[in-house]
């Protein structure tokens, strides 16, 4: 299926003319929230304005060519290297990371870090949001990640069950396409339907999952006086492979293609090219711009790019939000702008986990809870990394296509943190920035040139493994977003102050992972060559041992959903407690984190939050009062600080 | 000073990356690589490393009795690459940076100690020389794999084995 980006898009709304007018719903964000919302709302016959911090032309063909080239080009090809570094609305990079002096935050890049704990975890700020970058893993979580507190005494419940999510997991994996097969998939509690298959066959395991498959398989494991055997399991991928043809009862399913190019020349099945993150250069990989193709087509989405929000206003009296207050900058590479304003009769924050609470702390807007910003949670990364005994075909396939994932669930989980185990298809490229450093190391000061160089690449390279522990990180007050006028970015928006540490309950996971990797190093005759060094920003000692920790970009719990206003943000449907037509989404409502990639939740989330927010617009009739209080309604013009 | 040609500087990144001739001219990038290693280094420098790759390549061929295959393998042929260009102060660095710019289409600033002696020409820091460069990378060809994002292999190709040539698979060792 061809979905074309319409043309001028996101050039036909006149935000002037948008600020005098009342949609049905003002979304803050064009990532894979935003879209989904916008799509249903626009889908029932509702009017949308989405709110794009980005230039939000990247979605033409060309835009997203522009992308490709800037990644071939760049010298660091870390997760943001295709996308534009904007001053107006600038995104944290892995590569900005440093480590902390205790008592001085570290304010050199845009997202601040108070400490003590240094992260590299990074959001993209373009149309289409970090699923532009997003490696595609799409889990479910357990059953058992919503009930942690009531089963195992640590971390939150959800005001859902797994149950209650259900149907939007099998939505969500209609929407972005998720190729797997149930057989696979239905473990630790995870159910499916009876007649139910995934839209798409399972990617096939990759040559080196499948020479690691042959040594770990029934590898027994006691954990907690609980007898366990692991074995490779190949991991939901949200990107195309070969349609099922029982998907919907024999009605099958037909993919969809890259946005604005003919199927016969990308967006097919993946190809293959082992560069999920930063860019699929073919668009097999799920990105939001496909739903917001769709959505943008009903004709009742509008779109506005480079419009930054400012601030959220609310009337205290009816405790409602009157306006989101935005800076439009008039070009990428200027510090023009001007303020703007736009209304509906709901609003919905679907920037990410840190700018949806650094807009409402920006904003005055704390919440009555006092839990705005709070409950940062991210996955902990722990890697090890060890040669294999003979070649196994390193650095093919998606990024990666398979890895372990029984140990994701279990009674431990009342002392230590559970974890999925990636098998890593590009090798120690994470932890030590292979294949080029093996290059650089063989050649400079390894006396490599020819023949020998090229066996040396063979023996370092092709036999390399990478396990990438996904550990859970339970959520923590105190681990938190916060916004202070001392950091402002050049649009005059104050900027994110993050207050991380790695909780005792994660460290003891991450202890027990490292020692389970020697095991299977060892089972699998594995040369074990992980070593953590101190000067690593990310470096954390845990019982007189230290590890190199790194920022897993999922990014949740800032505004957590919950039954109770005193004790969370949201309530289930993602409605915020404090006022009644605002909507915080995305992973931020998510009061645990589990030990799945959180896009496919975050998407189970909006798509039901779509259907309260539709019933909720049905419910509502009475006239909006449009003219609200501010003097200042009409659009000023203003220069960033650049 | 004639410019370097562009048939020396094959003949020596033959004998520097251990793939054919064929394989280099396939990349389509041998002359815009010439063009990288002029301007970083200048015609001096180039011309200096590549009299000193023929000059090994006679010492071999007379030791071994005018053997002229190429790439030139074998202990002596070896012996004197190492003596004449890798282990010089001037000419060492530069052809490391020539199989580094090979292999992964990147030239790379060369050590500052480099530059501080020789770098007159050398405002050239480490960058890519085009897009198409990472792609035509050799490392990947070594490895049996492609460039990532690009030259796609195909769906589900990642669950064969590698297509590593064979000398290379079979010689691998712990």
């Amino acid at each position: 299926m061809y979905e074309k980006f319409p043309e001028g898009a996101a050039q036909r709304t006149d935000p002037a003319v948008a600020a005098d007018d009342l949609y049905d719903a003002v979304i803050v964000g064009g990532g894979i929230s935003g879209a989904l919302i916008a799509a249903r709302l626009s889908q029932a016959g509702r009017r949308v304005l989405i709110l794009e911090a980005g230039p939000a032309e990247d979605l033409t063909l060309r835009g997203y060519e522009d992308y490709l080239n800037r990644f071939y080009e760049a010298i660091s090809k870390d997760n943001q290297a295709p996308y534009p570094a904007l001053p107006n609305a600038p995104m944290p990079r892995g590569t900005d990371v440093r480590p902390i002096v205790p008592g001085a935050p570290d304010a050199s890049a845009y997202l601040v870090q108070n400490g003590p704990f240094a992260t590299d975890t990074t959001y993209t700020r373009v149309l289409g949001g970090t699923t532009m970058h997003w490696e595609g893993k799409t889990l479910r979580m357990l059953p058992e990640d919503f009930r942690m507190r009531s089963l195992y005494g640590e971390g939150a419940d959800w005001p859902l069950s797994y149950d209650d999510l259900a149907p939007y997991y099998s939505e969500a994996e209609r929407e972005i396409g998720v190729s797997a097969d149930v057989e696979d998939q239905a473990y630790l509690g995870i159910t499916f339907d009876d007649d139910y298959v995934f839209p798409m066959k399972g990617l096939p395991l990759s040559y080196l999952d499948r020479t690691v498959a042959k040594d770990i398989d029934g590898m027994e494991v006691e954990l907690d006086g609980v007898q366990r055997r692991l074995r490779v399991r190949p991991f939901p991928q949200g990107r195309n492979g070969i349609a099922n043809p029982d998907y919907d009862g024999g009605k099958g399913y037909v993919p969809q293609g890259a946005v604005s190019a003919y199927q016969v020349e990308v967006g097919e099945r993946c190809q293959g090219n082992n560069n999920c993150v930063p860019i699929c250069p073919v668009q097999a990989k799920y990105n939001a711009g496909k739903t917001l193709a769709v959505a943008l087509r009903t004709g009742r989405v509008d779109l506005v790019g480079q419009a930054v929000a400012h601030k959220v206003h609310i009337d205290e009296r009816t405790r409602r939000v009157t306006e989101i207050e935005y800076r439009r900058y008039d070009r990428p590479d200027s510090p023009g702008f001007t303020t703007m304003r736009a209304r509906g009769r709901l609003f919905v924050l679907a920037a990410n986990a840190v700018e949806n609470p650094r807009l409402m702390l920006a904003s005055g807007l704390r919440g009555s809870s006092g839990l705005m910003g709070r409950n940062f949670m991210d996955h902990a990364y722990l890697l090890a990394w060890g040669l294999l005994p003979e070649p196994a075909g390193t650095f093919r396939g998606t990024v990666c296509t398979g890895g372990i994932a029984d140990l994701r669930g279990g009674r431990f989980r009342s002392r230590q943190a559970a974890f999925t185990i990636d098998i890593h298809n590009d090798g120690w490229g994470w932890a030590r920035g292979a294949p080029m450093t093996d290059l650089i190391s063989l050649v400079d000061s390894g006396s490599r040139y020819g023949a020998s160089l090229r066996q040396g690449l063979v023996d370092r390279v092709s036999r390399q493994l990478q396990l990438a522990f996904m550990v859970e990180v339970p959520a923590d007050p105190s681990n938190r977003i916060t916004v202070s006028p001392d950091f402002i970015d050049a649009l005059g928006n104050m900027r994110p102050v993050l207050t991380y540490d790695i909780p005792e309950y994660t460290m003891r996971g991450v202890a027990y992972a490292r020692q389970l990797s020697k095991r299977i190093f060892a089972r699998l005759g594995a040369e074990d060559h992980t070593a953590y060094n101190p000067n690593f920003w990310g470096y954390a000692v845990h019982d007189g041992e230290g590890y190199e920790i790194r920022g897993g970009n999922h990014l949740a719990g800032t505004h957590v959903m919950g039954r109770d206003r005193t004790t969370s943000v949201v309530d289930a449907d993602q409605r915020c407690w404090d006022y009644g037509n605002l909507y915080m989404v995305g992973g931020g409502s998510m009061p645990t984190v589990g030990t799945s990639n959180v896009t496919l939740t975050i998407a189970a989330l909006c798509l039901r939050s779509a259907r309260a927010m539709l019933a909720r617009l049905d419910s509502e009739t009475a006239p909006v009062n449009v003219t609200s209080n501010r003097r200042d309604a009409a659009p000023t013009s203003g220069k960033a600080a650049w | 000073m004639t410019a370097p040609s562009l048939e020396d500087f094959l003949l020596l990144s033959v004998d520097l990356t251990a793939f054919e001739e064929t394989d280099l001219l396939g990349t389509g990038m041998a002359e815009g690589y010439l063009e990288k290693v002029r301007a970083a280094c200048g015609d001096g420098i180039v011309a200096a490393l590549l009299d000193a790759h023929r000059a090994a390549r006679a010492d071999a061929a007379a030791e071994n009795g005018n053997q002229t295959r190429t790439p030139l393998e074998g202990e002596a042929f070896d012996r004197a690459l190492r003596h004449r260009v890798f282990s010089d102060d001037r000419l060492g660095p530069v052809a490391r940076n020539i199989i580094k710019l090979w292999y992964a289409g990147m030239w790379y600033a060369l050590p500052p100690e480099w530059i501080d002696r020789y770098g007159a020409h050398a405002a050239v820091g480490t960058s890519t020389v085009t897009a198409a460069s990472y792609q035509e990378g050799l490392l990947w060809r070594a490895i049996g794999a492609n460039p990532p994002g690009a030259k796609a292999p195909g769906y589900g190709s990642w669950a064969r084995p590698p297509r590593i040539a064979d000398r290379y698979l079979k010689g691998a060792r712990r």
